[in-house]
């Protein structure tokens, strides 16, 4: 029994993480963090005024780290006040500890978008830039929202992988690392997923959206992309808006897939090195499977990606020119 | 196509009330401070909060300093990378305070000069790479005064990173760092929220209106929220304090409330300063028609 139970909360920490990453690249859109933001930063400069939040707290991944860290750490004192109240069903004590430590990342998020937007707005002030307030106050909420649904999956994750054991009823499953530092981990990776898939997506979707394949993109085009949307002005509402129909879901799908695969092949490796019956003495063999099985599935993305990659060249060729 | 108005020429503007003092002698005040509160571990946080918010407002000037002859998405590394050398810096320290300079009356740790070679690695490898960074036959980077900048980023990293640790656990002996610090996971929030407190500044503030007063001010108001954080986790802990564990709640209660003054005074300093200093502040407005 505690196999499926093992397998189940595998499949639930891939599924947590493709929501995580989904809503971590529609909240980057949010509010112009990462890739766009240097169209953002760069459309005040060459004439064109916007109204779009310009949310330059870090790059994505360190921003990701510090909300997903700032929430495991307040979850984890929060578990050490709560657990004691229930010693035989630890677990409960989650219930709440989970989403009180999100919302006291997200504030954490908040405070740091407000700075950042006002931060950056006034030092452009010469480019004639304003400081629309509509829209400082109207994307807070949309950011924050986001925000905790991506904070609250990453915290999850960390605290199942931290209770793998316990919650599975094979005890030595349990992660070595402390709940925040977990956060600290997935909070970079999930940023980094975002900021290098969600990007290039926003990018493809948006930027070249009318542009021949291969053609790159021109100075004269800089900062375009703050100006109309498909009806009035265009704000970060229709970026998030437009990107959630695939830039979101596949960027969702890279880090879900990661994970994934990854605890596929560990489980597997367990299974088959026979380390969930017989314990650490099968460390070794349940690790050589593991990493023969990822190297598999390693060499498989490569040649899949590479055959994509010819297909695309060969059905759209290179620009030629106009 | 409308052409903005050429940039006026950078004009020095003139510090109000002695804000913000020049490089080198927030420098000396910031790290005298930090030293300080570093060697005394039986001070109480709030104290060696003052010392922490200035450390990391130095961080941040170290940051500015080092970042702004352009680099752009480079602002965070900067500061993640004066974290590294503060956490190394700080084992180092620590390690070798066990062996020697660490002085101990009554079981409270007094006196601990020891974590001070740490600071001395920590400078030593920030200078090394930083003339790594610009010498010809290496990176070339050629940025003036990179090496200043990165010996300032390890020192500032280090004090910043020991006095956080000094905070949570109410001690520098190595022992006790190890198992509430870096065995409880508050590592991981002291590591991201340090660098947070040098880079975001002027990650946050960066463009050609940028005015270093209104940057360090962000500087201030993050060691504002990082105290509230590590005052609740020193409650977690169960710290204690002059070997009283009813101290050690006191001691917390006040970090937490410093924490909270320095924030909401910053913060609103910050966002009074940026409205002022925005082009326009207005409800709401379309932007300029372009053709």
């Amino acid at each position: 029994m505690p196999f499926e139970i093992l397998f189940g909360l595998l499949l639930l920490i891939a599924f947590l993480a493709f929501v995580a990453c989904f809503f971590e690249d529609a909240e980057s859109d949010c509010g112009s963090q990462s890739n766009p933001n240097s169209q953002v930063q760069l459309a005040a400069q060459i004439g064109y005024v916007h109204r779009f939040f310009n949310k330059a707290i870090s790059g994505e991944p360190l921003s990701n780290c510090m909300y997903a860290t700032t929430a495991c750490t307040v979850t984890w004192v929060l578990l050490r006040q709560f657990e004691p109240m229930f010693p035989a069903e630890k677990w409960k004590a989650a219930i709440l500890a989970i989403p009180l430590g999100v919302l006291a990342g997200e504030i954490f998020h908040l405070i740091f978008a407000t700075t950042a937007h006002l931060g950056r707005t006034s030092g452009q002030s010469r480019f004639q830039q304003p400081l629309y307030l509509d829209v400082f106050y109207g994307h807070l909420v949309p950011i924050m929202t986001h925000g905790f649904m991506t904070t609250f999956c990453i915290t999850g994750i960390a605290y199942l992988q931290a209770n793998l054991g316990t919650l599975s009823g094979i005890p030595e499953l349990n992660h070595p690392f402390p709940l925040p530092l977990l956060g600290f981990i997935w909070g970079i990776t999930v940023g980094s997923i975002g900021s290098s898939t969600g990007d290039i997506h926003y990018g493809t979707e948006r930027i070249f959206q009318d542009r021949p394949f291969g053609e790159g993109k021109r100075v004269v085009y800089h900062g375009m992309i703050t100006r109309y949307a498909d009806c009035g002005i265009r704000t970060q509402k229709d970026i998030v808006a437009f990107c959630i129909k695939y830039g979101c879901p596949l960027t969702g799908m890279t880090f879900g897939m990661i994970i994934l695969f990854e605890n596929w092949r560990t489980v597997l490796g367990m299974l088959g090195g026979g380390y969930l019956t017989a314990g650490s003495a099968a460390g070794a063999a349940a690790a050589a499977i593991g990493i023969v099985i990822g190297l598999v599935i390693g060499i498989a993305l490569i040649l899949g990606n590479l055959y994509l990659v010819r297909w695309a060249r060969k059905r759209y060729g290179p620009f030629v020119g106009e | 196509m409308t052409v903005p108005t050429a940039p006026v020429e950078e004009e020095e503007k003139k510090p109000e009330k002695g804000w913000p003092p020049t490089e080198t002698k927030l420098g000396i005040i910031a790290a005298v401070l930090g030293i300080i509160m570093t060697i005394l571990p039986f001070m109480p946080s709030f104290v060696k909060a003052i010392g922490l918010t200035f450390v990391l407002v130095w961080g941040a000037d170290s940051v500015r300093k080092t970042s702004r002859y352009g680099l752009g998405t480079g602002v965070p590394s900067i500061g993640v990378l004066a974290v590294g050398y503060g956490v190394i810096g700080a084992i180092a320290g620590m390690g070798i305070a066990k062996v020697g300079g660490d002085f101990t009356i009554g079981g409270v740790e007094v006196l601990n000069v020891g974590v001070l070679g740490g600071v001395a690695i920590a400078a030593l490898i920030g200078y090394i790479s930083g003339i790594f960074s610009n010498s010809e036959k290496f990176i070339s980077m050629k940025i003036p005064g990179l090496e200043r900048g990165m010996t300032e980023l390890g020192v500032a990293g280090t004090l910043a990173f020991l006095l956080e640790s000094s905070m949570v656990a109410g001690t520098l002996k190595l022992d006790a760092v190890l198992e509430d610090v870096f065995l409880s996971g508050a590592i991981a929030f002291m590591f991201v929220m340090s660098a947070i407190g040098m880079f975001h500044p002027f990650n946050a503030c960066l463009g050609p209106d940028e005015d270093r007063g209104r940057t360090l001010l962000l500087s201030f108001e993050i060691s504002g929220l990082i105290c509230i954080i590590l005052g609740i986790v020193s409650i977690a802990l169960g710290a204690e304090w002059l070997g009283s564990s009813s101290l050690g709640l006191l001691n917390a209660a006040l970090l937490i409330l410093y924490g909270i003054v320095v924030w909401v005074v910053f913060y609103a300093k910050f966002v009074r300063r940026s409205f002022e200093a925005s082009y326009e502040v207005v409800g709401t407005g379309l932007i300029k028609t372009v053709k």
